[in-house]
């Protein structure tokens, strides 16, 4: 008890000095926080986007990823009579991506459209209303809804595409708009629909009668995903089977800038509140020399001094992190505000996810760091030859 | 638009055979030479392609919106990769040059005007769209240098306050030595002034390394010639005057307030 009244008085004697370093401290653990969280927020949460709906499996055309070129996959209906040979896996969901044109007055809304099996899609959310189940239905995002004026039951005259000799839409269809949707994989501001994947198909061109962008696929056994994905990418040679981890592994490079800034930027943190609190308590140290050799002439053992020193370091290091902790979490929901606003980023994906493990991992990290700024300056003051110091400060 | 490449080498030489650009990463990765005969197909697998011989590479664009993407480039003619893709007579852009600022206005509007289910942009207008990726990454660093800034002023006022806090003893011998407060505190604040510029100098050539190490290390990691770290003058500018108004103010925070303290209380008696 009596090493931390000894370790308090001694911070207490410096007021402003101690703000200032628990001050500094905690903008440190604030960013190294903010690190931690980005480290491994954004890989957790495109981990929980891609399996929110239990697809372990993605076809995607070969040596692309889903949605990342406008290349498609032929023979949609053949591949979905062969996948349902495997037993293993239980659900196929084909997607279909496209655009499409609306005429609003004297304005065109051009907006992204999904072609999905309505029983089976994992691509989006029911707000309200109903699923396209009917070839002539079509449901949008909030933005669409927005932009093109309509309300559910609402019939449109939808195009999927110009042609500009003719001076007129091209494959126009009138679709009912029957529900209220939010997107999954949705970017912000980004105006998305979905219809039934024949409709979108037959509306694409004679081209694309029997296309599909992606297959998402759900697999029984969930030991079984990787057999089952090599299956699938030997039996279909014009594909490649993504599972999570593989996806994980392509967004991780992808992003490898982000994840490489965390780690430079926390251990630069790290290193400054570090630097930060071993000055300060070494010069504590050096003003106190007298006090302490006189603790050690009166028999206070040398274990006794070094743990007053890191209690010291360890108090500095707390106070700031635990302020750090709130200020952390204010500027890192800030940095993803601002990280949110890529273009074609799904609105889910939060680069800066708080998960309790990131906080513990931050503060164990500053209490290490706090221990080993308190190591130095308390085995500087612990070794000191008491006759001598206490004769050289009697004089000084 | 993206060809699958099929990496297969014929023997047999065509006269009519055509050339097309490749990537120098695909040239590297796959490896192809110029000169070399490869078969490009739509789709994976596809019969239907056309054998072309390698008769350039090309070097990836310093384009920002691209660093991520991993991608093959491949350059065809264009009447090539439309019968290739079975495109028609369809293309996705045009680029007009025009003879002046006015014949661009006049020809937006022509255009425009006229246009059916295409629109016609200025450059710099689509330089701008593409760019949000590194608008977004640029704002970012912006916040992220604006907390680093914060904690580093915090650091260097604590480095000063201590290092005059230090002085004590000799501050209070030079006061009784009848050396007068303006003396000590311009003596200690030259000293801080001093310790700043040092600091900034050395702080300038530590972030020339770094500089050159990013962009030697990241322009190697995502192939490209984009300059990932820039050091410019306004941001050297903004961190020596930085770090001498810190430390300029710490030294003469510290020092009035050692120089309004008793010279024998200076000294702890």
């Amino acid at each position: 008890m009596m090493r931390f009244e000894l370790a308090w008085s001694s911070l207490r004697r410096h007021a402003t000095r101690t703000i200032l370093a628990t001050l500094g401290v905690a903008v440190a653990a604030a960013m190294l926080l903010d690190m931690v969280m980005m480290s491994t927020g954004m890989r957790e949460s495109f981990r929980e986007l891609l399996l929110s709906r239990g697809f372990q499996v993605r076809l995607a055309p070969k040596g692309t990823l889903p949605f990342d070129t406008d290349a498609t996959i032929e023979n949609t209906s053949r591949i979905v009579t062969l996948l349902r040979t495997n037993p293993q896996i239980v659900t196929i969901s084909p997607v279909l991506g496209g655009t499409i044109q609306i005429q609003v007055g004297n304005r065109i809304v051009t907006s992204a459209a999904l072609g999905i099996d309505p029983l089976v899609q994992g691509d989006y959310e029911l707000l309200s209303g109903k699923d396209p189940v009917a070839d002539d239905a079509i449901v949008g995002n909030d933005d669409f809804i927005r932009a093109a004026g309509a309300r559910i039951g609402d019939t449109l005259t939808v195009a999927s595409g110009y042609d500009a000799q003719l001076r007129t839409f091209a494959s126009e269809r009138r679709l009912v708009l029957t529900g209220r949707v939010r997107f999954l994989y949705g970017a912000t501001n980004q105006l998305a629909t979905a219809m039934r994947l024949a409709t979108l198909q037959a509306m694409s061109g004679p081209e694309r009668t029997d296309d599909a962008s992606l297959f998402m696929i759900k697999v029984r056994d969930e030991a079984q995903v990787e057999t089952a994905r090599e299956w699938m990418e030997r039996a279909i040679p014009s594909v490649s089977a993504i599972s999570t981890s593989t996806a994980l592994a392509q967004v991780d490079q992808r992003l490898s800038y982000f994840r490489q800034l965390a780690v430079i930027l926390g251990s630069v943190s790290l290193f400054v509140g570090f630097l930060l609190v071993t000055t300060l308590v070494t010069v504590s140290v050096n003003e106190r020399i007298g006090e302490i050799t006189v603790m050690r002439a009166l028999g206070v053992s040398r274990a006794h001094v070094v743990q007053q020193i890191v209690l010291e370091a360890i108090a500095l290091m707390l106070a700031g992190s635990i302020a750090g902790l709130g200020l952390g979490l204010a500027t890192a929901h800030y940095l993803n505000a601002i990280l949110s606003s890529f273009p074609g980023l799904p609105t889910a994906i939060n680069f800066f996810l708080f998960q309790p493990k990131s906080a513990w991992t931050a503060l164990g990290l500053l209490a290490l760091s706090g221990i080993a700024a308190g190591i130095y300056p308390s085995f500087r003051a612990a070794s000191l030859p008491i006759a001598t110091t206490l004769r050289q400060e009697a004089i000084a | 638009m993206f060809i699958h490449l099929l990496a297969a080498l014929l023997l047999v030489q065509n006269p009519t055979q055509r050339t097309i650009a490749i990537d120098e990463r695909l040239a590297e990765d796959a490896h192809i030479a110029i000169g070399d005969k490869v078969f490009v197909a739509s789709a994976p697998g596809s019969k239907a392609g056309d054998t072309v011989i390698v008769s350039a590479l090309i070097k990836r664009g310093a384009d920002p919106a691209e660093i991520a993407r991993s991608e093959y480039r491949v350059r065809m003619h264009l009447d090539q990769l439309q019968d290739l893709v079975g495109y028609g007579d369809r293309v996705d852009r045009f680029a007009v040059a025009t003879r002046n600022p006015a014949a661009t206005e006049s020809a937006l509007a022509a255009i425009n005007s006229s246009a059916f289910g295409f629109q016609a942009h200025r450059s710099r207008d689509i330089a701008v769209g593409t760019s949000k990726t590194f608008q977004v990454v640029s704002r970012f660093h912006k916040a992220i240098g604006f907390i680093t800034i914060v904690a580093s002023a915090i650091f260097l006022l604590c480095i000063m306050l201590l290092k005059v806090e230090e002085r004590r003893r000799d501050v209070a011998a030079l006061r009784l030595m009848g050396i007068s407060r303006f003396t000590v505190v311009t003596a200690v604040v030259m000293e801080a002034a001093l310790l700043a510029v040092v600091g900034s100098v050395m702080g300038i050539a530590i972030s020339w390394l770094a500089s050159h190490f990013i962009n030697w290390y990241y322009q190697g990691v995502y192939r490209t010639p984009l300059y990932f770290s820039l050091i410019t003058t306004p941001i050297v500018t903004l961190a020596v005057v930085l770090s001498l108004v810190l430390g300029i103010g710490a030294g003469l925070l510290a020092s009035l307030r050692l120089a309004r303290t008793p010279p024998i209380s200076l000294f702890g008696r």
